[in-house]
């Protein structure tokens, strides 16, 4: 039997990380007027994304020289060139800070080497198996919370769960233990604002991994952490600073984002009711409305690159040094590429792939889990919350927010 | 059914589809396509490319 280690809570048991997060991510109702704006001014524009939409101090990034990259092209370039525009140096004060020696903070050779045996644990095949077993359980029990009473908040009560639930499955954690594992998830990435708090949960979340990742050695099952303890790709295991600072991102890159992906997609098909109407008629089309989603409002609206020499995008110069504000949300709007951008539409024509999973060696690892993750779900709520609709007499849903876009309620009601 | 799946990624070819943003026509076998030809989606070789049942 698997004896599960115990996670420390934080010392001050009144921050509250998710109140402290909603402060960081803003509440701004729309960026792309802005990002439009900026595009139209070129494909290089000096500062940094983030404050063009929030006054909140960028404690580890906001005194270094930056550059936004904006549309389809410009920002292809830049992901598509590892060699000039690098990761390490754009991430290891950040991200590297709250999750350590994660493949995002690393560029090839090592990279690549490590990449390719986490990615091994999250092929399409290896995934799609998780679907019945770990995806389904988790989206009926959430449904049966709320299916008899002929109305919810779908993100309340829905998508801000399950692909939680999903993680604390696959790490195998004892129920009691979830609402601490989420605190301290959310807590590390505040690191990016100075708080305290940011490294007391990395620390934290390290020991509860280390001690998980003995004990799966010891006894290793069929689960993931199993799985990803005893690997070896050409006869080499994974390190045990990369696997714990791997498992730390994934609260964030696979919960965060998919939490806000499945509410962007159910917000895009209630206020287009035609369109829900004609995937519940027809599921060959859940493929295409979850790409659409993701197109028009991705979670990730921009990451960072660094320039490790003198480059240049479409002729505009970029110094060595400088940190690239790479606007992933102004691609998969840019009008030269998409036709009417700005609107959601699942029978857009698809002969240009949107770049919300990113492209080049850094595309997610995570994007075929996160589409069985959305695909039940959204199967699950046509299948069982018949003539589905929003709620008339609640607010209509806002999807909020410059960098993580979400938005707060989804009141609907279905027949029961 | 096995496929052509890249090991970095996960991007599947279709060879009815084939990578026409890439240069690979629709239809296109897979041995025909080029050695230097790219994972649209990752930028990996064709060489990283295994076949694999889905
Ligand atoms: C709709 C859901 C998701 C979205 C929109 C998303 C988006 C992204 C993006 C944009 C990147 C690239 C970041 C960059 O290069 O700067 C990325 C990387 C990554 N994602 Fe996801 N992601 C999602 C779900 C997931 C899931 C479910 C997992 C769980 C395994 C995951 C794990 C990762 C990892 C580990 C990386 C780093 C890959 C690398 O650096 O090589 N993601 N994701
Ligand atoms: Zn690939």
């Amino acid at each position: 039997m698997t004896v599960m280690p115990r996670l420390e809570d934080l010392e001050d048991k009144s921050f509250d990380p998710f109140l402290v997060e909603k402060l960081s991510t803003g509440d701004c109702p729309d960026p792309y007027p802005r990002i439009h704006e900026l595009r139209a001014q070129g494909p290089v524009v000096d500062g940094s994304y983030r404050k063009q939409f929030t006054d909140v101090p960028d404690v580890q990034m906001g005194h270094l020289p930056q550059v936004m990259v904006l549309g389809y092209d410009a920002v292809m370039k830049v992901l598509t060139q590892p060699d000039i525009f690098r990761n390490k140096e754009a991430f290891e004060n950040n991200l590297g800070r709250s999750f350590g020696n994660t493949i995002t903070v690393m560029d090839a050779p090592i990279h690549t080497r490590f990449r390719k045996i986490f990615q091994k644990a999250f092929l399409p095949q290896v995934v799609a198996q998780w679907g019945e077993s770990v995806v389904d359980p988790v989206v009926n029990r959430l449904m049966s919370t709320f299916i008899d009473r002929g109305e919810a908040d779908l993100i309340e009560e829905f998508t801000h769960h399950y692909p939680f639930q999903v993680i604390y499955a696959q790490v195998e954690l004892e129920p009691s233990q979830a609402p601490i594992f989420h605190k301290l998830a959310i807590a590390q990435i505040l690191s990016s604002i100075g708080a305290p708090q940011g490294p007391e949960a990395s620390a934290k979340l390290g020991t509860f991994f280390g001690g998980l990742l003995v004990e799966k050695r010891r006894n290793p099952g069929t689960d993931l952490i199993s799985h990803l303890a005893t690997v070896e790709v050409d006869g080499e295991r994974l390190p045990d600073d990369v696997l714990i600072s791997f498992l730390r991102q994934l609260m964030n890159a696979g919960g965060d984002t998919t939490y806000r992906g499945t509410s962007v997609l159910l917000t895009g098909l209630l206020t287009h009711p035609e369109q829900l109407a004609a995937v519940a008629a027809d599921r060959n089309l859940i493929p295409q409305a979850i790409d659409e989603a993701l197109r028009w409002e991705g979670p990730v609206t921009s990451t960072f690159r660094y320039a490790a020499q003198d480059t240049e995008i479409e002729g505009m110069p970029i110094r060595k040094g400088t940190y690239i504000n790479t606007v992933l949300a102004s691609a998969n709007r840019d009008p030269r590429k998409f036709e009417n951008p700005d609107e959601f539409d699942i029978f857009r024509s698809r002969s240009t792939r949107h770049i919300a999973f990113a492209s080049g060696p850094h595309l997610c690892i995570g994007q075929h889990l996160a589409r069985v993750e959305m695909t039940r779900a959204l199967n699950a709520i046509l299948d069982r919350l018949p003539n589905l609709r929003l709620d008339p007499d609640k607010p209509a849903p806002a999807i909020k927010g410059h960098l993580l876009r979400v938005p707060e309620h989804l009141w609907v009601k279905f027949d029961r | 059914m096995k496929k052509w799946m890249c090991m970095n990624c996960g991007w599947i070819y279709e060879q009815e589809v084939g990578d026409p943003e890439g240069g690979i026509a629709p239809g296109t076998a897979w041995e025909d396509i080029p050695d230097d030809w790219k994972c649209p989606d990752c930028g990996s070789l064709k060489s990283e490319f295994d076949m694999v049942e889905i």
